[in-house]
């Protein structure tokens, strides 16, 4: 995959000591050689400088819509302590998923950083730590959704390139949910591995002997079993009315 | 349908414990059943959501509460038990969310007025209850020292609560209302492992993430996320790893010759779940506890141990 490329890149040897260091471009970190002030030899770490810049050219009314979404409704409480990204699951994992940066770009509606993130911005697991230990209660981990809602609307190739597994298998899950009202977990498994393209690995080994296990204990033919609820068409019907009236930022996409 | 007796509880199964997790379902209703509490399935349930239709707006919230609707239409109960974390978290969300904000409540009870499936206006005026919390909580440590017939001696237990059991603590309220968990440390499943006279090893990584929500769209977080703690859990002298969620089998259990194959033999430890053990104290067989359903292999382990 190209993200792993990206991952690997080597960092910068300038400022890489900074945290978020992805946050600044080389050429505003300034690494004096040897520095002295007022008589006193600050080499190493304490000779990095970060050079101030100022954003002026930003759209806030890309704010208000983000504030309409169910998931981004707490935009507006968020004042940038960093609690989310400290306690992330993901950024150890990967240094450029960093929610704190993420949302301060939401709400100045700085679409050209946002750009960037596109490849990273879809990771989050969902594991909550981040809401939970958010002393505003903004829920960053719900301000993902509305995220990934905004890179829907806003970079349709960018998803098109990086994003398309991810999409698609969002896609079978609202088909499977909104169609039929249950999941069927083996279908899921399937067919989201046909459209990652690994059709492949369905014939190895490991997934030959789980479903082989399955067969033999029956639990196979109960996910056959797993029914339609009844009357579920008036509840798809009802939503899907819903789902064409609502004005979320997805809504506007055409 | 009935409505629900003394001694029964609505009971919400969701989609993976009817099927693949067949043995959580199962050892939950023994298990419930030996304690006291009959476990009524609900008919017609739909499935919650799973934590990928949260960006759909009002949909979100209208799939678990239809659920919610149901039970009380049918079964006369408020409240609803659910095993399952994920499922536990979108009831627990939608719950909150349409009694804070109005505007929302309005917008999902449109969406049923326009099904006409159940009559009435939705009020959220119940509560969505694990598992866990719900037997700790109603019948308590006490009664699974009592039912324990068989004394988990020499098994040494390494509790894994997971992400959405006890967080975020503004939807399930743990912290908040005095019977609940605490949502840093839950402490729950070690009451009832010690209670069963089993050994609980700490290890670090009781409430971390298995990445199962991306598990398949994203194997290589997951993994990486699973062998850490499986790692950790094995280097801390357990036997087995106790799950409370069918999703963290998905990623822990049912992908770990994956990543057994990727990371090492480190990462290869039996995993179970609480109610597995739970039903094997109460004095069921190995058989009717379902061990053998699981991939990871508890079944030598206890053998070894003399189970």
């Amino acid at each position: 995959m190209a993200l792993e490329n990206q991952e690997k890149r080597p960092v910068a040897e300038k400022g890489e000591h900074i945290i978020a260091r992805h946050l600044i471009e080389d050429d505003r970190i300034e690494e004096e050689k040897n520095l002295v002030i007022d008589g006193v030899d600050v080499s190493g770490r304490w000779n990095t400088f970060i050079l101030s810049r100022v954003d002026s050219d930003f759209d806030r009314s890309f704010f208000r819509e983000i504030k309409d979404t169910v998931v981004g409704s707490r935009i507006n409480r968020c004042w940038q302590c960093g609690m989310c990204t400290a306690s992330c699951t993901v950024t150890p994992l990967y240094r450029r998923f960093n929610p704190r940066a993420f949302i301060y770009m939401m709400q100045l509606g700085n679409l050209k950083e946002l750009k960037k993130y596109v490849d990273v911005a879809w990771r989050c697991v969902g594991c909550y730590k981040c809401s939970q230990r958010c002393p505003k209660q903004v829920n960053p981990a719900e301000m993902m959704e509305a995220l990934a809602l905004l890179i829907k609307k806003y970079f349709p190739e960018e998803v098109e390139s990086k994003l398309k597994v991810d999409e698609n298998v969002k896609k079978i899950y609202e088909d499977m949910i909104l169609g039929h009202g249950r999941l069927d977990l083996a279908k899921l498994h399937i067919s989201s591995m046909q459209k990652m393209g690994r059709t492949k690995e369905l014939i190895g080994k490991i997934e030959i002997d789980a479903i082989f296990k399955m067969v033999k204990d029956g639990r196979a033919f109960s996910v056959l079993r797993l029914s339609r609820p009844h009357n579920w068409r008036k509840s798809k019907e009802a939503m899907e009315n819903y789902l064409k009236n609502i004005k979320t930022i997805e809504q506007t996409t055409i | 349908m009935d409505k629900l007796k003394e001694n029964q509880a609505a009971y919400y199964p969701g989609c993976a414990l009817l099927t693949i997790d067949r043995a959580y379902n199962n050892s939950s209703k023994l298990v419930s059943k030996k304690m006291g509490i009959e476990l009524v399935e609900l008919q017609d349930y739909n499935c919650c959501g799973i934590g990928e239709m949260k960006s759909v707006g009002a949909v979100s919230m209208y799939l678990p509460l239809r659920n919610m609707m149901l039970a009380k239409s049918r079964l006369g109960s408020k409240d609803l038990v659910m095993a399952c974390s994920v499922c536990y978290h979108e009831f627990s969300r939608s719950i909150t969310r349409v009694r804070e904000n109005k505007n929302e409540l309005a917008e999902v009870n449109a969406i049923f007025k326009e099904a006409g499936e159940i009559e009435g206006e939705f009020i959220p005026d119940g509560e969505a209850r694990h598992i866990l919390e719900f037997l700790y909580n109603e019948k308590g440590v006490d009664e699974v020292k009592k039912n324990t017939v068989k004394p988990l001696k020499g098994l040494k237990a390494a509790p894994y609560y997971g992400c959405l059991y006890s967080r975020p603590s503004m939807y399930t309220f743990t912290d908040k209302k005095p019977n609940l968990d605490n949502s840093e440390r839950p402490r729950f499943m070690h009451d009832f492992l010690e209670a069963m006279g089993a050994e609980v090893v700490f290890y670090g990584n009781e409430v971390q993430c298995c990445g199962g929500r991306n598990v398949v769209q994203d194997e290589e977080t997951s993994f990486k996320l699973c062998s850490q703690t499986l790692s950790k859990a094995k280097k801390a002298g357990a036997d087995f790893l106790v799950l409370i969620c069918p999703k963290c089998a998905g990623a822990l259990d049912v992908n770990q010759p994956k990543i057994v194959e990727k990371f090492g033999k480190d990462s290869e430890l039996p995993v179970v779940y609480l109610t597995q053990l739970m039903a094997l104290a109460f004095g069921f067989s190995k058989k009717e506890a379902e061990f053998s359903d699981m991939i990871s292999d508890p079944l030598r382990v206890l053998k070894e141990k003399g189970f």
